[in-house]
């Protein structure tokens, strides 16, 4: 019986990693007319002076643009949308966010923004975003503290 | 002694299982009595007899033992060779299981619509086309491009 191809063995392994980034490099790629959409909703308040580790590079901005001590995410999802599709969040404290990409040019993002706490409007508007950008709506009342909404758009 | 007491002892001599005192007995009782003599030399003669009727068994079988020894090697040899050739297959191709465990976690996983990883925004410019609200007051505070620009809403002076 012939032995078994020691460089066929050690290829096998290989072939299969390279299979692998080819299906990781097919998966996510976005078509150019969609919109990742993230949402995530932080709890500012003076209530003890912990920090969120989850608010990554943006924890030292947070705090030399409020007066707050303390920053705890409580929510954060996110949604691929495409140009004129509309995409709830739903936010802490019965309220909701609703986001639709626009149409666009390069590597700019416009998003329609609509956050509602129940029927009542709480604000609407129109951000004009380089892929990657974040925005910051903050300002309901949350608890003792505020909601800060951290909105990016890829 | 008497004869049935003797046949026994005799037996039992035969199969080596009679004490040395009782052997003495049964010698005084075979020499006295021929009959018992004779049953004795008989017994005795048997086991010697079969072990030699069991070695001429032995050499008349032994050429077909001999001609058996190599096809039970060659058996051997073959079960072993067909357990090596499974274990090369079974590692030739384990990789693929494997994966396709992995292509799977990847499509269950990497597309989640909540996602864990902290912030690195890559830009803080920000174009606000309009903003508006039914019953808030509604701030656009800038405080440079190295910081981001936020929309704060302020309720009923709440915040």
């Amino acid at each position: 019986m012939p032995r078994p191809d020691p460089r066929g063995r050690a290829g096998a392994p290989a072939l299969s990693f390279l299979l692998l980034l080819l299906l990781l490099a097919a998966v996510p790629s976005e078509a150019a007319d969609t919109v990742s959409v993230d949402v995530g909703a932080v709890y500012a308040s003076n209530e003890g002076t912990s920090v969120d580790p989850a608010l990554g590079t943006i924890r030292g901005k947070l705090h030399s643009m409020f007066n707050y001590t303390s920053y705890r995410m409580l929510d954060r999802k996110r949604r691929s949308l495409s140009v004129g599709e509309a995409g709830e969040f739903e936010l802490p404290g019965r309220r909701t966010m609703r986001a639709t990409p626009l149409p666009a040019r390069g590597d700019k993002v416009r998003l329609s923004i609509q956050i509602s706490e129940g029927s009542r409007n709480l604000l609407t508007t129109t951000l004009g975003l380089r892929r990657g950008g974040m925005v910051l709506v903050g300002g309901p009342p949350h608890q003792s503290g505020v909601l800060i909404l951290i909105i990016s758009a890829e | 002694m008497d004869c049935g007491t003797a046949l026994g002892k005799i037996i039992a001599k035969a199969d080596g299982l009679l004490p040395r005192e009782a052997k003495a007995e049964l010698a005084g009782h075979l020499a006295g009595c021929p009959a018992c003599a004779a049953e004795d030399a008989a017994i005795s003669a048997t086991g010697p007899v079969l072990r030699a009727l069991t070695g001429i068994r032995a050499m008349e079988k032994a050429p077909a033992l001999d001609a058996m020894w190599p096809r039970v090697r060659a058996g051997i040899e073959e079960s072993r060779e067909t357990r090596r050739r499974s274990v090369w297959i079974a590692r030739r191709w384990a990789w693929i299981p494997v994966a396709v465990a992995l292509a799977a976690s990847a499509l269950l996983f990497y597309p989640a619509g909540t996602d864990r990883s902290p912030f690195h925004p890559s830009s803080f410019d920000v174009t606000v086309e309009d903003v508006d609200s039914d019953i808030a007051t509604v701030a656009l505070v800038d405080k440079g491009e190295d910081l981001p620009r936020v929309i704060w809403i302020i309720e009923d002076a709440k915040t």
